[in-house]
């Protein structure tokens, strides 16, 4: 037991004052209003870049289903002359890819940003400009990967992509380059985005709420984030991979070259497996919340959820090889990964019987929300089941690429990510526009999508059954699944009007209907103690939770918040505040003061966006250009927004408590971002190295004779000057810590050189053997890891000149150092990547060459 | 040199105290039974002479997998010892207080280590079933 402060214990608050809680609300306001006009695009709070997100993951969400019905009039009846082969590849190819990157990820970026500040009863998450970033980065990626469709050129490689199809210019062009450089653009956002979740759920949590009272939807979003962590690298190291392949002629994925396109599908469901889990839990996570509230009692099972969602993050990584089963593996592989995706079934079951089991010893009120999470549940269900029918080895051999697959992806994306996402527009609705939405139309829309969509899909079973292959763009009337076809194109359609009558009650201008009641279901979570419209501040003041559902358990909560006895009710000082907690018991640790309004984070995005369109199209001057302004907004970014020494270095937050306004390490928010994002940036590294293993497995002479793998000496002279680098740094900070600055500023210049030599060896090392990627995928894999930790170094070499500056300018001082210690952070990440890569080019070769 | 001032009270510490490690330990060690029983039957496959019998992967598999199940054993004793977990479905542990924290933990770890046990048997069975690559 620890000594912590006993906030059940803590003195009353003052007494209610009208004039008192007015003059706090109008500074409240001030702090927290929307810049009007134009500059609204400026605005980062999270419910206004939430509704913006929502509203434009629908938007791609529209486009992709438009593309899915141009694919099934063309599929309705045989030899269709409507649509050319090239257009109907890029059809669906822009389909599955707008589907999966435009809308199923970025939804749950949507909703858990709208949602998670109010569930935690914060005012906003820890990093909201990201969040704004994060969004600009999806929207130009996005319009640029669609847009595509509109010149003829978009990627029609399927949305996996495979090589050698997508490796070889002869095959594949441009479109392939919009995909690949356009989607590892977003795959920024969504990176941008679990970082902020992860530490909005570990770090944000309102005073008292210990990890047994965390909320499942928290739970969910806090797994999710850390899935995207682990599960997205991969593919961005595929990414870079492929697309140096076909820049500049580097070989990996070239048979004749020493490359493998196997090594593609790997990295690509190493990524793509978990992806169908981190869009599955957010929905199901929505389900998790509304449920309760319809039963009118706690959840059943509550750990036991938190255990199957804790359970599903780890074995969803197990099963990538499922979607490889027809590619020559050995058996004993395939095995392990079929035993792998039948585990899986087990706590994804145990979710479904939790839920199952909450309605059965409740009586579950009837709703909207509730209808279209039933329709989710059974859908669901019937698509897992034939996912444990093609987990199967054997039926996989019979069933693969055909129509039966098409049509279990979509049982189990619409059953478990759609439908429960629908429930959710129901249900937090009347929570964003404090208006309901009507009941009638609801209910038509739920039956017409759940009949249409059973009528598409289901016979697609046995159009696949029966033969029929996936992405053919027609077939002959001998085939006969004329009739089946016809059944699902109709089916389609009628998804689409139900889908229709939805989108236009959500788009109901209902300003001058009545205000919905302020927890119109009566709900137990936070969310729903939001006061009416403009509060734009999210909770009047910052309330102390300490139970599973606070508006069911601790009825006075409302009110007292509302009056403002809880902690942070004002903004003297102008800053918008949020209160940081501790990950196990969410005691009080210290006032963050969050940036506010920005047109920084629009211009970073935009030329990060242009450095990446302007790459597909091989202009590496303007590419350059860009990236230099990209790098400009980002350092004036954070010189501004970031680690500023406050006015005071502690805060009365009210109820008797003083909090400190700064903090560095491992305390403070900073920190956590990045450990979590180099977390990520270990994973993509981990997916280059096994790449290295995977070539060494796969072909027989990867590993030239020693002769030809780069010398020793240099490569174990540049480790040791980058280690000597790395233990500069450190030494900068401690010096900096015992208030030596000017020595501190010379290590940290030292630093920079002396890890530049090193690199330069590493460099001088593949270079005198002639190591030339182009020529072999040895030599390739050579040159991408030193291009690797190169590209570190030079990340590595713009934080030092910016800590530097910050010192000069005493910014950072001996004890306001928070930039120093997060250098040093990154440092250690770069220190593993550097022996990591020597183990790699220097001890392995050596190693084996002497076995 | 003055230092930052403190929050008040004791802030737990994550390692030592808390209790994050014993949530993630069991999936991380079915995870990497998974990983190497993978990778070494990948590299058997193609290294090894063909059509070999998969006598050494399997029996690493399996020697491996009872190793990890008596770890995922232990962790279970630290839960329920350490922690107090217990093994319950209609699961009431709300109190607000760290035991009560330290208790949610302990129950959680406790079925995961189940779960990640079950899940190790699951990738146990092919190299009992399976003979050759």
């Amino acid at each position: 037991m620890t000594d912590e402060i006993d906030l059940s214990q803590l003195p009353p608050a003052e007494p209610y004052d009208k004039a008192r809680d007015e003059a706090q609300r109008a500074r409240l306001l001030d702090v927290w209003k929307k810049p009007t006009g134009w500059r609204g695009v400026s605005a980062v709070n999270n419910s206004h870049v939430g509704k913006w997100y929502l509203l434009t993951s629908f938007a791609f969400f529209v486009f992709a289903g438009i593309l899915a019905l141009l694919i099934r009039v063309q599929l309705a009846v045989p030899d269709n002359p409507l649509f050319s082969q090239s257009l109907y590849n890029q059809l669906f190819t822009l389909h599955g890819t707008a589907m999966m990157f435009l809308f199923a990820v970025p939804i749950f970026e949507a909703v858990a940003i709208i949602i998670l500040p109010e569930i935690l009863g914060a005012r906003d998450l820890p990093f909201p400009r990201l969040s704004a970033f994060g969004f600009w980065c999806f929207v130009i990626g996005g319009v640029f990967v669609c847009g595509s469709i509109f010149f003829g050129v978009a990627p029609d490689g399927g949305w996996f992509m495979y090589t050698p199809l997508s490796s070889d210019p002869a095959y594949s062009g441009l479109g392939t380059d919009i995909w690949l450089l356009g989607l590892s653009f977003i795959e920024v956002s969504s990176i941008a985005a679990a970082v902020e979740l992860i530490v909005g759920v570990l770090k944000s949590r309102p005073p008292g709420m210990r990890l047994n009272l965390v909320p499942l939807y928290c739970w969910y979003v806090l797994v999710v984030a850390g899935m995207i962590l682990f599960a997205f690298p991969p593919l961005i190291a595929g990414d870079l991979l492929l697309e140096m392949e076909r820049a500049f002629g580097w070989a990996f994925f070239d048979p004749d070259r020493g490359g493998d396109p196997l090594l593609w599908q790997h990295l690509f469901w190493i990524f793509g497996h978990p992806e169908v889990y981190i869009i599955f839990l957010p929905s199901i996570a929505l389900i998790a919340t509304m449920l309760p509230t319809f039963a009118g009692r706690p959840m059943v099972g509550h750990s036991w959820i938190v255990l199957s969602a804790v359970s599903v993050a780890f074995l969803s990584f197990g099963l990538w090889v499922h979607h490889m089963f027809t590619t020559g593996l050995p058996e004993i592989s395939l095995a392990f990964f079929s035993a792998a995706s039948e585990a899986v079934a087990v706590p994804t079951g145990i979710q479904i019987f939790c839920f199952i089991a909450t309605m059965l010893v409740a009586k579950v009120r009837p709703s909207v929300p509730m209808l279209f999470a039933g329709g989710a549940l059974a859908i669901f269900v019937f698509g897992g089941l034939t996912g444990v029918m093609v987990a199967l080895v054997p039926f996989d051999w019979q069933a693969h690429d055909s129509y039966f697959v098409v049509a279990h992806l979509h049982y189990t994306l619409i059953g478990g990510m759609l439908f429960p996402l629908f429930a959710g527009i129901h249900y937090w609705y009347p929570f964003v526009t404090k208006r309901k939405m009507n009941d009638r139309a609801g209910k038509w829309s739920f039956w017409l999508m759940f009949g249409g969509f059973n009528v598409a899909f289901l016979p697609m079973h046995w159009t696949g059954i029966m033969g029929m292959p996936r992405r053919v763009w027609t077939y002959q009337l001998s085939d006969g699944w004329g009739l089946l076809n016809m059944v699902s194109t109709i089916g389609s359609f009628v998804f689409a009007f139900g889908f229709l009558v939805l989108a236009i009650n959500v788009l109901w201008p209902r300003g001058k209907h009545a205000a919905a009641p302020r927890n119109i279901w009566n709900a137990g979570t936070m969310e729903w103690s939001e006061e009416q419209e403009g509060t734009p501040w999210g909770v009047r003041s910052i309330p102390y939770v300490h139970t599973r559902y606070p508006l069911w358990e601790q009825p006075e909560l409302v009110g007292e918040m509302d009056r403002g006895e809880w902690f942070l009710p004002d903004a003297e000082e102008g800053e918008r505040e949020l209160i940081v907690t501790d990950i196990l018991d969410a005691r009080p640790l210290f006032v963050q003061r969050v940036g506010g309004p920005s047109f920084l984070t629009l211009g970073a995005a935009f030329c990060l966006g242009a450095v990446f369109i302007l790459a597909t199209f091989h202009l590496w001057t303007w590419t350059l250009f860009f990236g230099a302004g990209f790098v400009a907004f980002v350092l004036r970014w954070l010189w501004t927004g970031t680690a500023r020494i406050p006015e005071k270095t502690t805060k009365y937050v009210g109820r008797g408590i003083t909090l400190p306004t700064y903090a560095q390490g491992n305390k403070s928010v900073g920190w956590w971002a990045v450990f979590i994002t180099m977390t990520g940036d270990m994973t993509a590294f981990t997916g280059l190295v096994f790449s290295y293993f995977f070539f060494w497995t796969a072909l027989p002479d990867f590993l030239p004779s020693l002769a030809d793998v780069p010398a020793f000496g240099p490569l174990m002279g540049g480790l040791a000057l980058m280690l000597v680098g790395w233990g500069m740094t450190i030494a900068a900070r401690e010096a900096l810590r015992k208030d030596n600055g000017t020595i501190s500023m010379i290590l940290l210049v030292g630093s920079v050189v002396i890890k530049t030599a090193g690199i330069a060896a590493w460099c001088y090392a593949a270079w005198a053997v002639g190591l030339d990627p182009t020529v072999h995928s040895f030599d390739a894999m050579v040159w991408m890891l030193i291009l690797w930790t190169g590209l570190h170094l030079i990340l590595d070499a713009v934080m030092h000149g910016y800590v530097i500056a910050r010192i000069w300018k005493h910014c950072c001082t001996p004890i306001f150092r928070a930039d120093v210690i997060n250098l040093t952070l990154y440092g250690h990440f770069v220190a593993i990547t550097v022996i990591v890569t020597f183990a790699l080019l220097a001890l392995f070769p050596l190693m084996m060459g002497v076995l | 040199m003055p230092e930052l001032p403190e929050p008040p009270g004791d802030a737990p510490r994550v390692i030592d105290q808390g209790s994050i490690w014993i949530l993630v330990a069991s999936p991380s060690i079915w995870a990497a039974h998974f990983l190497i029983s993978y990778w070494v039957a990948a590299v058997y496959c193609a290294k090894a002479p063909n059509a070999a019998p998969l006598m050494e992967p399997r029996w690493i598999a399996i020697g491996l997998g009872v190793f990890c199940c008596a770890v995922i054993a232990w962790l279970a004793w630290i839960a329920v010892k350490r922690y107090g977990g217990v093994f319950l479905i209609f699961e009431e542990i709300t109190e607000s207080s760290e035991r009560g924290r330290d208790k949610f933990i302990g129950h959680v770890s406790l079925l995961l280590c189940v779960l990640s046990a079950v899940a190790i048997v699951f990738n146990i069975i092919p190299g009992l079933v399976l003979g050759e690559c």
